[in-house]
């Protein structure tokens, strides 16, 4: 139980770092989704045939190998990003790449019906977008996008290639150093209660999108 | 003086020629039945009316005022963006599925392109909404959700919807063929109570009945063409050419 106690600190500033990474990847991810996802079916063509190359691109590659590149690779070429940049930076670009698929989806299984009644109502492309179009992507998209914000939970772990301290890092280096696996199930009891709480919440929110069909 | 004019529409689909020269004239307050075959053009007329498909050649003019043209070497030339939003304005349409917005309120689907497009007051808007309810018999329906109604109600409500937006022609695209029988008769009692008022409709049926009962004119079409016009009296009691009747004879029949 001391053990555990002493452990704490530097594993919750493990999870600090990891949360960080989670909130951040979210937070510019999602809205930069949605407009890749918009773009990705745009009619002007070069944009879509460049949202199809970015995300072809960056759904095809382990987002390991993006990691490495923001950071090893680009320091090659003389372009040296902090580490956490490099992180930040992998995490989001990937990230966009799945959200905007998943909003693309969305957008196009809505009904053409919708859009033609709110043509002939007078509503202009962006309001049709902002209030018919979206708010029901929102719903349709929940259940994808609740397991992709899992996916992001597990996948921060990635970033210890760069040397960067992690949960899940600090864990093995506690491992490593006291020899007992203690470390490594705080570990996963912390991943645990983050993708318990996602889930949650996104249960939550799929029950607030429940009064319309 | 015609409320709406179109003349001479052509429209194809890639190498598929769907209207073929068709020409309507509209006058203030007349009820139109368009009937005819399936895949004779129907629908893609009304749309074109309603700039949902854009024609290949022709002329359409609402209220006096050139939505489309013909260019000198004989193609559609339509008017700006902004010049065909207001004219525009003035066509209201019911589709076929009704197409009522589901993640809004049966008043929200009302109040909602008054406040976004005319930049209504909310209260106005509202009070207007709940007039309209009263007019299609569904005040008691204002806070439901679509999902919540029969077919019959739902498109009620998109009737009642068209016309919050004040419009002066109103397009039906067989408002009730997504319903079942027996709930028909609502929404056709509604279009009857529209005519009444001397609203100026078009409406595509397959419904004889309300042809004969209500529209002033009957039109036939065939194969991209208006075969046949009329009065319901000429065109559906004592139709002149040979493929009316073939139609008439099929649709009479199923019944
Ligand atoms: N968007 C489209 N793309 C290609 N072809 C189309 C399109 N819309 C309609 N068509 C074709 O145009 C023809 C006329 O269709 P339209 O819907 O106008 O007929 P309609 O008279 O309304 O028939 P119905 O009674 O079945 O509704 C059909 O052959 C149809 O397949
Ligand atoms: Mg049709």
């Amino acid at each position: 139980m001391d053990y555990i106690l002493m452990l704490l600190p530097s594993m919750l500033k493990g999870l600090s770092v990891t949360l960080k990474l989670f909130f951040l990847t979210l937070m510019v991810a999602l809205p930069v989704g949605i407009l890749m996802g918009m773009a990705r079916i745009s009619k002007f063509k070069p944009l879509k045939w460049f949202m199809e190359f970015y995300v072809w691109l960056f759904r095809g590659t382990p987002l390991l190998l993006q990691l490495l590149f923001m950071y090893f690779g680009l320091m090659t070429i003389g372009i040296r990003l902090e580490r956490e940049i490099a992180a930040y930076l992998a995490f989001v670009l990937n990230y966009s790449a799945y959200l905007a698929e998943i909003f693309r989806a969305g957008i196009q299984s809505i009904d053409r019906g919708q859009y033609e009644a709110a043509d002939v109502l007078g509503l202009n492309r962006f309001q049709t977008m902002k209030n018919i179009v979206l708010p029901q992507v929102f719903k349709l998209v929940l259940p994808p996008m609740g397991n992709e914000v899992i996916n992001l939970v597990k996948d921060t772990a990635l970033i210890y290639v760069l040397a960067i301290s992690e949960l899940s890092r600090v864990a093995r280096t506690h491992v490593m150093r006291d020899d007992t696996f203690v470390p490594f199930i705080i570990a996963a009891i912390f991943y645990l209660f983050m993708t318990g709480t996602v889930q949650q919440f996104f249960k939550w929110l799929e029950s607030r999108f429940d009064y319309y069909r | 003086m015609y409320i709406l004019q179109a003349r001479d529409i052509h429209k194809k689909f890639d190498s598929l020629k769907v209207l073929k020269g068709v020409s309507l004239q509209v006058e203030k307050g007349e009820v139109i039945a368009i009937i005819g075959p399936s895949g004779s053009g129907k629908s893609t007329f009304l749309r074109c009316l309603n700039h949902l498909e854009t024609i290949d050649r022709g002329e359409i003019k609402i209220e006096g005022e050139f939505m489309v043209r013909n260019s000198p070497d004989g193609y559609a030339l339509y008017s700006t963006d902004k010049e065909i939003d207001q004219i525009r304005h003035k066509m209201g349409m019911v589709f076929q599925n009704f197409n009522l917005f589901p993640h809004k309120s049966v008043l929200k689907n009302l109040t909602m392109a008054p406040i976004l497009v005319k930049q209504a007051d909310k209260v106005e808007a509202e009070n207007k909404a709940w007039q309209l309810l009263e007019k299609v018999g569904l005040s008691d329906k204002a806070n439901n959700y679509p999902f919540e109604l029969s077919g019959g109600q739902q498109q009620r409500v998109a009737i009642a919807r068209a016309l919050s937006m004040e419009p002066d022609i109103m397009c039906f695209d067989e408002p009730t063929s997504a319903l079942d029988p027996e709930l028909t008769g609502e929404v056709l009692q509604v279009m009857k109570d529209l005519a009444l008022e001397h609203m100026t409709m078009i409406v595509v049926t397959h419904e004889i009945g309300f042809a004969r009962e209500v529209a002033n004119r009957v039109i036939f079409m065939d194969e991209g063409l208006i075969v046949e016009e009329g009065t319901a009296e000429q065109v559906i009691v004592n139709p002149y050419h040979e493929r009316t009747r073939a139609f008439l004879s099929k649709v009479l029949m199923a019944r």
